[in-house]
């Protein structure tokens, strides 16, 4: 597919509008937004000598999710037993660095981004934050893009978040 | 290497005198007061057996690790000779980080600072310059890298500083006999690097919860149920408490509806263990555990994508001051297990008890919390109620060593974990 100006705008706002859902924890509609093939992956990373291998273990992954264990988790989140997020966290995703390439796909592009996660929980002033490149592939069905593949690379070695009761 | 620990002080001794493991009193400020934590650094880690490794993380010569025991960080490296080595990650002459990388593969260690060099087994090789500038007088031999005492046990790696702790088998005890069915029932692997996150908790919280805590499954773990994980809230209530000795605590549940390994591997778990652990294995339902202080595990089985599948974690709280962890967690499995399975078992743990987990993160915020109320004047003498199972008898009924209890929501093994913390806080001879 030819990744046109008008391209480019749609999978922006996409993104604006998926943050929107998410930090609105409006979750339902966001699953709405994903393609039913759905992989959703946060591998983790390592600190390497220069030269000395890869930064990033795909072999164990703080996400290794798929469009049905996401509803799972959200449906969690909809109990009266999610302490982790009730009350719920404060969260911004800033989504910057915008990229979209093409793929060997007619109906598919790739979308990478910058992802900067803001957490406020509770009355501490100081955030959690969690930041990392997502590397997404979207496809275009009837008419509207659909998420069908997520990776999103943390920055940190050691995750500076209590725990990931939120999304990528 | 020698410890000398810093006598406590007379505030200090005071605030324990209110403990009273026994009767299941436990006052609050243990999860909070600086004093505290700095004697549990002298009088603890670094004097127990930590857990560092799975030998899988370095199974070729050359390959390191870096981690932590207490605040200290070490290279755990595989020599040529075959060996595992835990060394202070402190060069000798400045104090400077040698490596500073979370894993890899190197014959030695330079030194950013001044170029020292030392090779995996942590012997000083080259100092630039060192005859123009230290002539003759210097010794290389006394300045390796300082070496930690380390064993194994079924593929865990343990080092201490003690040159006085008894050996880790010794140590371990009645331990090793539920060690064998966590992590020597196969030949087992760690896969991928372990997650690493933070939190505002005590060290002790995880694991007081891992060794003794069943009974918050029903309410902090009711989500699982809601969302068919787990059949229904109280899953984790039926089975044993161990308490096998030196703090150490381990959870069996069981009975388990159906089998939690994969049925392939059934020859391979009776190679591997005695008859009556191969017994038990088969009616596992859950087994979580605490090696005293600061190693947990879980073997934990929940319905996932259509299929009942068990995953095994080991978990490793790395104090960071008195109100900050980093956890660890690593995904065991066994070698040979088929590859769906593995590919599921590892799913499954992420999606449970990772820090993406939905039962990891509900216990964050328990522990959070935790460790925020036990500050401020009152908590010297708040205690927390600890009486769950007291007067309880041990069984007999049980074909594992360890004084055993019958029911897995009882706060026996919590008891006899803050018992052998005071006696080692208090230093009432860590070794008698």
């Amino acid at each position: 597919m030819d990744v046109t100006p008008e391209v480019r705008q749609e999978l922006t706002e996409w993104l604006y509008h998926e943050a929107e859902l998410l930090d609105g924890r409006r979750f339902e509609e966001w699953l709405a937004l994903l393609a039913d093939d759905l992989t959703y992956e946060m591998p983790v990373r390592l600190t390497r000598e220069a030269g000395g291998g890869e930064e990033v273990a795909r072999e164990m992954a703080f996400f290794r999710d798929d469009r049905e264990t996401l509803r799972l988790r959200v449906a969690r989140l909809r109990t009266e037993f999610a302490w982790a997020e009730d009350p719920p966290s404060r969260t911004r995703h800033f989504v910057a660095n915008v990229r979209v390439r093409p793929t060997d796909r007619p109906d598919e592009v790739e979308v990478r981004s910058y992802l900067l996660v803001y957490r406020s929980r509770g009355d501490a002033p100081q955030a959690e934050l969690l930041s990392g490149e997502r590397r997404d592939r979207f496809r275009r069905v009837g008419g509207t893009w659909k998420l069908c593949r997520r990776e999103f690379v943390p920055d940190q070695a050691t995750l500076g978040l209590r725990n990931l009761a939120l999304f990528i | 290497m020698a410890v000398t620990a810093v006598p406590l002080s007379a505030g200090l001794r005071q605030r324990l005198s209110a403990i009273r493991p026994e009767e299941g009193v436990i006052p609050a400020f243990i999860f909070s007061d600086p004093e505290v934590y700095r004697a549990e650094m002298d009088t603890i880690f670094a004097r127990c057996w930590l857990f560092v490794a799975h030998e899988s993380e370095v199974p070729a010569p050359g390959d390191y690790v870096t981690r932590a025991m207490g605040e200290h960080p070490v290279i755990v490296a595989r020599g040529e000779d075959g060996r595992i080595r835990v060394m202070l990650n402190v060069c000798r002459h400045r104090g400077m980080r040698i490596c500073r990388a979370d894993l890899g593969n190197a014959s030695h260690f330079r030194c950013p600072y001044h170029g020292f060099t030392y090779t995996n087994t942590g012997d000083l090789i080259g100092i630039p310059y060192q005859r123009e500038i230290y002539g003759e007088a210097i010794d290389r031999s006394r300045f390796g890298l300082i070496q930690a005492r380390t064993d194994s046990y079924a593929g865990l790696v343990f080092a201490t500083w003690d040159a006085d702790a008894p050996p880790l088998r010794e140590y371990l005890g009645p331990m090793t006999w539920y060690l064998d069915l966590l992590a020597g029932r196969a030949a087992m692997e760690v896969v991928g690097p372990p997650h690493r996150h933070e939190m505002a908790a005590n060290w002790k919280l995880p694991a007081e919860n891992f060794a003794s805590d069943a009974y918050h499954t029903l309410h902090t773990h009711a989500s699982t149920a809601e969302i068919g994980l787990t059949p229904s809230p109280r899953w984790a209530k039926d089975g044993y408490h161990v308490q096998a000795g030196n703090g150490h605590g381990v959870m069996v549940g069981t009975p388990a509806p159906r089998f939690i390994f994969a049925e392939a591997l059934l020859p391979t778990f009776a190679r591997h263990l005695r008859p009556e652990q191969l017994a038990l294995l088969r009616t596992l339902a859950n087994m979580p555990g605490t090696v005293f202080p600061n190693f947990s595990f879980l073997i934990s089985a929940v319905s996932f994508k259509g299929r009942f599948v068990s995953h095994t974690g080991l978990y490793q709280w790395q104090p960071l001051g008195p109100e900050r962890i980093e956890v660890f967690s690593w995904f065991l499995v066994e070698r040979d297990a088929p590859p769906e399975w593995k590919a599921l078992s590892r799913e499954a743990f992420i999606f449970t008890f990772g820090p993406s987990g939905v039962f990891s993160q509900d216990d964050s915020e328990n522990w959070t919390n935790i460790t925020r109320n036990s500050r401020g004047p009152l908590a010297r003498h708040l205690s927390f109620l600890y009486e769950m199972g007291k007067g309880a008898r041990p069984t007999r009924a049980f074909p594992g060593p360890g004084e055993v209890y019958e029911g897995k929501y009882s706060e026996v093994n919590a008891r006899a974990f803050y018992r052998r913390w005071l006696d080692l806080v208090q230093g009432d001879g860590p070794w008698t």
